[in-house]
């Protein structure tokens, strides 16, 4: 049995060192599908979520950057956040409400947070604060790659206005996450 | 018999002892066995080694004088409608309210008669052929990635392809949009663009779609 336990042993080494858990989402994304096989980098990601309701979410990777760019949109908006607010703040991932009621957001359990009804982050044009995120985060960071993740229903218009906001901040070159299609094809001869 | 021999030489005792001793080391180690399973099975179904898969999109920048903007031969551009229900609507040509074109009504199937897919095979077949030739020769002799990519880019750069417009409506959903671009990628069409729709092209929609 030895040899058997030891290669059990072994394999859940290897599970357990590659498993890389799947942060909490605020909303389940259903992505489309296509041919493409370029990967998403791991570091360095800007992630824009559009869900199918129109609500846009927010994340980027980094601790320092994330704090940085937090109090920056607090000064922006006038929203003072407490250091405690900025540490969890910095270790959680996407978010989708306007910055003024993320202070109430921040000290919030796991459970509580999964019955927040989010607004998603405003995107018209005289209160768009997804443009002052994507601002101060590429300030932080300015290697940052912008992936745009769309649910399949989700609408055009908002995909589009997501997209005017980031030609407006000189962003011309991005990503849109999908998933590798299924099926193959066929007519490709 | 045993007993016989301890009670005959008493200096052989201490050896015994040792002896029953020897045989408690071995431990039971089926539960450990058993968890160290179960912890496998967990890790092995709650990996995923499937990582998402991007697509790369460069808009054009906004801010390019007028003049080089507009520089696209009415003749090798197509016009892309999205709409409602997953429907297509093309014509060859751009946007002229005074000219209302012939328009054509596609759907995303590969297969049917109405396939976009063929359809854009058709008008680009100049291109995907020499991008499929490139394929193949890069295969038979073996160059690098780099080359690959650069011979195919230029390949699909070609001034006489076709240019693509891709127009949306309100209705149409995200999926169609990733669906148009993901078939310009299979198509080998170089030159295409995501552009804002027209009055007189939402006017068009409506038209078809009676």
């Amino acid at each position: 049995m030895t040899p058997m336990v030891d290669l059990a042993f072994l394999l859940v080494t290897f599970f357990m060192l590659t498993t890389k858990f799947r942060p909490d989402e605020p909303v389940i994304v259903d992505t489309p599908s296509s041919v493409s096989e370029i990967r998403l980098p791991d570091i360095d990601i800007m992630t824009i979520t559009v869900d199918n309701e129109g609500r846009v979410f927010f994340n980027i990777d980094g601790k320092g950057t994330r704090e940085t760019a937090l109090l920056k949109m607090g000064e922006r908006y006038n929203v003072q956040f407490t250091t405690d607010d900025v540490k969890r703040f910095s270790v959680l991932s996407s978010f989708g409400m306007p910055v003024q009621e993320l202070k109430s957001w921040l000290p919030m359990d796991q459970e509580s947070r999964k019955d927040i009804n989010y607004k998603g982050i405003p995107v018209d044009s005289t209160n768009n604060q997804l443009s002052d995120w994507i601002n101060f985060s590429r300030h932080a960071n300015p290697k940052f790659r912008i992936a745009i993740k769309g649910d399949q229903d989700a609408n055009v218009p908002v995909i589009k206005r997501v997209i005017a906001i980031l030609q407006d901040n000189k962003v011309n070159k991005f990503n849109l996450i999908t998933n590798l299609e299924q099926e193959a094809e066929p007519a490709k001869q | 018999m045993s007993e016989v021999q301890q009670q005959e030489q008493g200096s052989d005792k201490k050896h015994q002892k040792v002896r029953a001793k020897k045989s408690s080391t071995h431990i039971d180690m089926t539960p450990m066995v058993d968890l160290a399973f179960l912890l496998l099975t967990f890790f092995m179904l709650t990996t995923t080694f499937s990582k998402p898969k991007t697509m790369e999109i460069n808009m054009p920048i906004k801010d390019a004088p007028k003049e080089e903007q507009q520089k696209v031969a009415a003749s090798q551009t197509m016009s892309v409608l999205l709409t409602e229900n997953d429907r297509i609507i093309w014509y060859m040509g751009v946007d002229d309210p005074t000219q209302p074109p012939q328009t054509n009504i596609a759907d995303f199937s590969l297969l049917s008669n109405n396939s976009f897919h063929k359809v854009l095979l058709d008008k680009n077949q100049k291109v995907f052929g020499e991008v499929q030739q490139l394929k193949l020769q890069a295969e038979k002799e073996g160059w690098p990635k780099d080359t690959v990519k650069a011979r195919i880019a230029r390949a699909k750069a070609d001034k006489k392809g076709l240019i693509v417009l891709i127009k949306t409506d309100d209705k149409a959903r995200y999926k169609n949009l990733v669906d148009i671009l993901d078939e310009m990628s299979v198509c080998s069409v170089g030159r295409y663009a995501i552009v804002d729709i027209t009055p007189s092209e939402l006017e068009l929609i409506k038209n078809t779609n009676q």
